[in-house]
């Protein structure tokens, strides 16, 4: 098991020697087009490179892809009634009359 | 829904005051309609008078309806746009701020404010109720700018240029502002579960 802090280390030399390793700042810069599926496959390949070495960055992208599920589970709690009642159909209709 | 030859038909019909093609319009849509207006606005009465004042606006345009795109897309757009109106005039003048929750970075271009590194527990509390219900309040909270791109692409799945034309907005700002409208919301929902 290696240590957080040898992980640091080690992404942090990767940052600066490797060519075209992300640094965290970079791989916000991509978080959007990661979730779209808009990341070209070399732009993939360093975005998951990134994430798999900083634990910060998987966190944040796991909490980014909770973030928008939990939105849409949250709304979906409001479940829409199957059938409008009669009465506001009435309405609706009478309204047109008015108009 | 009906299909584009069926649905010419009810144009035509409701063009020339047919009563009965109303009643059919009001009944055959207006579900899907609430279900729009529902998942756009806090509650059920809410949601109530959006389908009203979109129909009203309904029967208003419905001589100006060019049928370039199909009545169901057409309905859809009157009533996002209805919601929106009413959103836009609920809101608080006080909205939640992206100030305070920005990323910052040190030399190495790594994060040096990171609110959550609990993430089991983070993980719990997505999944308790309380959340899910508060996701709601949260997302309406948020800068009107960034509430509408959220409900129309998150919410309603629309793409993002139906989104940019509802908005008269590029898509690019519909990008911008999806991704920062993310960031807020989970900065806000990472605040509550410490």
């Amino acid at each position: 098991m290696i240590k957080e802090s040898s992980m640091l280390m080690i992404k942090r030399l990767m940052t600066r020697y490797v060519p075209g390793m992300l640094t965290c700042k970079e791989v916000d810069s991509f978080l959007f087009d990661f979730h779209e599926g808009q990341l070209s496959f070399t732009e993939n390949l360093k975005f998951k490179l990134h994430i798999s070495m900083c634990q910060d960055c998987k966190t944040y992208l796991q909490n980014y892809e909770k973030t928008i599920r939990l939105s849409k589970e949250g709304i979906k709690i409001a479940e829409p009634i199957e059938k409008i009642p009669e009465e506001l159909l009435q309405v609706i209709l009478k309204s047109r009359i008015k108009k | 829904m009906l299909d584009r030859e069926k649905e010419n038909h009810l144009i035509d019909k409701l063009l020339i005051n047919d009563n009965k093609a109303y009643d059919r319009l009001v009944r055959d849509y207006s579900s899907k309609m609430y279900a729009i207006a529902r998942r756009l606005l806090r509650n059920e009465s809410d949601a109530e008078e959006c389908l009203q004042k979109s129909f009203i606006q309904v029967f208003k345009k419905i001589e100006r309806f060019r049928r370039d795109s199909s009545l169901d897309t057409w309905l859809h757009r009157i009533t996002v746009n209805y919601a929106l109106m009413m959103l836009r005039a609920q809101k608080k003048q006080q909205t939640t701020s992206l100030e305070g929750f920005t990323q910052h970075y040190n030399e190495y271009g790594e994060r040096t404010t990171f609110t959550n590194n609990s993430g089991n527990n983070l993980e719990s509390f997505f999944e308790q109720q309380e959340t899910q219900m508060s996701i709601n309040e949260f997302i309406r909270s948020l800068p009107e700018k960034y509430c509408n791109v959220i409900l129309l692409r998150d919410i309603q799945e629309l793409s993002t240029k139906d989104t940019a034309e509802i908005l008269a907005i590029s898509e690019a700002a519909v990008k911008t502002q999806l991704h920062r409208g993310r960031l807020l919301l989970k900065a806000l929902i990472e605040q509550q579960a410490e």
